[in-house]
C-alpha cells in the first residue's frame, strides 16, 4: 500500500451513497476498447487473409488498453474512493498534497543537451556520440540523485 | 503519479514491439518456408529455453523485492545467507544478476549464429531475428541500468521512503514488461516454425 497517494490526509472524504468503486470510470474507458479492437482485429484479419502488420498492429492495440485499464482496476481495488469517484463531490474535496514535485531543476536540461549531441553524432560521426552519451549519463544520475544529496538529503 | 506515467509509457512500448512483431510475421510471410526451415534449424533451444528461464525467474525475485519495498525493508534483517530477512537491495541486487545472465547468454546467441553464417546483412532471417531479439536486448540492458539506479538512490537514502519505494514499483513494471514481451518472442520466434 505504499506510493499509492492519492491524497493526503484532508483529501479525505466521507463516500455518498452514490459513490462508484474507484477508479470505476476510468477502468470501463479503456476497459471498453480491449473487445473493440479485438473485434476490428478479427475482422480485419478475415477480410485480408491474415496481413501481418495490421492484424498485429490492431490486436496489440487491445494490449494497449488493456494495459492501461488492468493497471486502473488493480489500483482502484488498492485505494479508497477518491472525490472524482462521487458524482456529488465538490472540487475542494479534491485540494492536498498530490506527491512529489520538483520546484525546478536543470537537470533535465543537461539530460535533453545530451540527447540532443547524441542525436547530432549519428548525423555528424559517430564519435560525438560518445560525447552525447556522457553529457546524458551526469544529466541522469544528477537528475536522479537531486532528491537523495545537499539539503534534500534523507 | 509516476506509476500512471509508466504504465502509459510502457503501453506505447508495446506498439513500439507491435512494428517489431509485424516485421517478424511479414517476413515469414514473404520468405517463405525453405528460409525459415534452414535458418531455425541452427537454434541452440536448450540453451534458449534455459535463458528465458532466468529471465522468467528475474522477474519473480524482482515481484518478491518489490513486496519488500512496500513494506519499506531496505535491507537485510538477518545474514546474507538468511533468504527469508531479505529486503529490497538483496533481491533487486539478484534480479539484476539474473538479468545480466540473461544478456550474457543472448551475447553468446549471437556469437554462435554467426558462427554458422547468420549475420544481419547476409540474411533475411537474420535481419529479423537480430533486430527482435536485439532490440529486446537493448530493453533488457535499459533495466538493468534502471535497477544500478534503484539500487544506487536506495544505497543513498538514510531513510528510505516513497520516493525509494515507487522508483523500485515503477522499474519492476518495466522489468515484467521486458518479460512478457519476451515470452511472446520466445514463442514466436523459437516454437511457431
Amino acid at each position: 500500500m505504499t506510493a499509492q497517494h492519492t491524497g493526503g490526509p484532508d483529501r479525505h472524504v466521507e463516500p455518498s451513497r452514490r459513490t462508484r468503486p474507484p477508479l470505476f470510470v476510468e477502468t470501463v474507458v479503456f476497459g471498453a476498447l480491449v473487445p473493440f479492437f479485438i473485434l476490428v482485429g478479427v475482422v480485419y484479419i478475415v477480410l485480408t487473409d491474415f496481413e501481418p502488420v495490421g492484424s498485429v498492429a490492431i490486436l496489440l492495440l487491445a494490449g494497449l488498453a488493456g494495459l492501461v485499464a488492468f493497471f486502473l482496476f488493480a489500483t482502484g481495488r488498492r485505494i479508497d474512493a477518491r472525490p472524482e469517484d462521487d458524482p456529488l463531490g465538490t472540487v475542494e474535496s479534491a485540494a492536498g498534497e498530490y506527491g512529489e514535485f520538483s520546484p525546478h531543476s536543470w537537470w533535465p536540461f543537461v539530460l535533453a543537451c545530451g540527447a540532443a549531441v547524441l542525436f547530432l553524432g549519428v548525423a555528424v560521426g559517430w564519435w560525438v556520440c560518445v560525447i552525447g552519451a556522457v553529457v546524458g549519463l551526469i544529466g541522469l544520475v544528477g537528475l536522479l540523485f537531486e532528491h537523495s544529496r545537499g539539503q534534500h538529503a534523507h | 503519479m509516476t506509476q500512471v506515467g509508466t504504465i502509459v509509457w510502457l503501453s506505447s512500448e508495446l506498439m513500439f514491439f507491435a512494428g517489431m512483431f509485424a516485421i517478424y510475421f511479414t517476413h515469414r510471410a514473404v520468405a517463405g518456408p525453405e528460409v525459415w526451415a534452414e535458418s531455425t534449424s541452427k537454434l541452440n533451444m536448450p540453451f534458449v529455453i534455459t535463458n528465458t528461464a532466468i529471465l522468467v525467474l528475474s522477474s519473480v525475485t524482482c515481484q518478491i523485492g518489490v513486496n519488500a519495498a512496500e513494506h519499506l525493508r531496505q535491507r537485510r534483517t538477518g545474514s546474507l545467507l538468511d533468504v527469508r530477512g531479505w529486503g529490497m537491495q538483496e533481491w533487486y541486487t539478484l534480479t539484476f544478476l539474473m538479468g545480466a545472465v540473461f544478456v550474457a547468454g543472448q551475447v553468446t546467441e549471437y556469437a554462435e549464429l554467426v558462427h554458422e553464417g547468420i549475420t544481419i546483412a547476409n540474411s533475411t532471417w537474420g535481419t529479423v531475428f537480430f533486430l527482435t531479439t536485439g532490440f529486446h536486448g537493448l530493453h533488457v540492458i535499459g533495466g538493468l541500468i534502471a535497477f544500478l539506479f534503484v539500487l544506487g538512490s536506495s544505497f543513498v537514502a538514510g531513510r528510505f521512503t516513497h520516493l525509494e519505494a515507487t522508483r523500485a514499483v515503477v522499474t519492476s513494471y518495466y522489468w515484467h514488461f521486458v518479460d512478457v514481451v519476451w515470452i511472446a518472442l520466445f514463442f514466436v520466434i523459437y516454437f511457431l516454425r
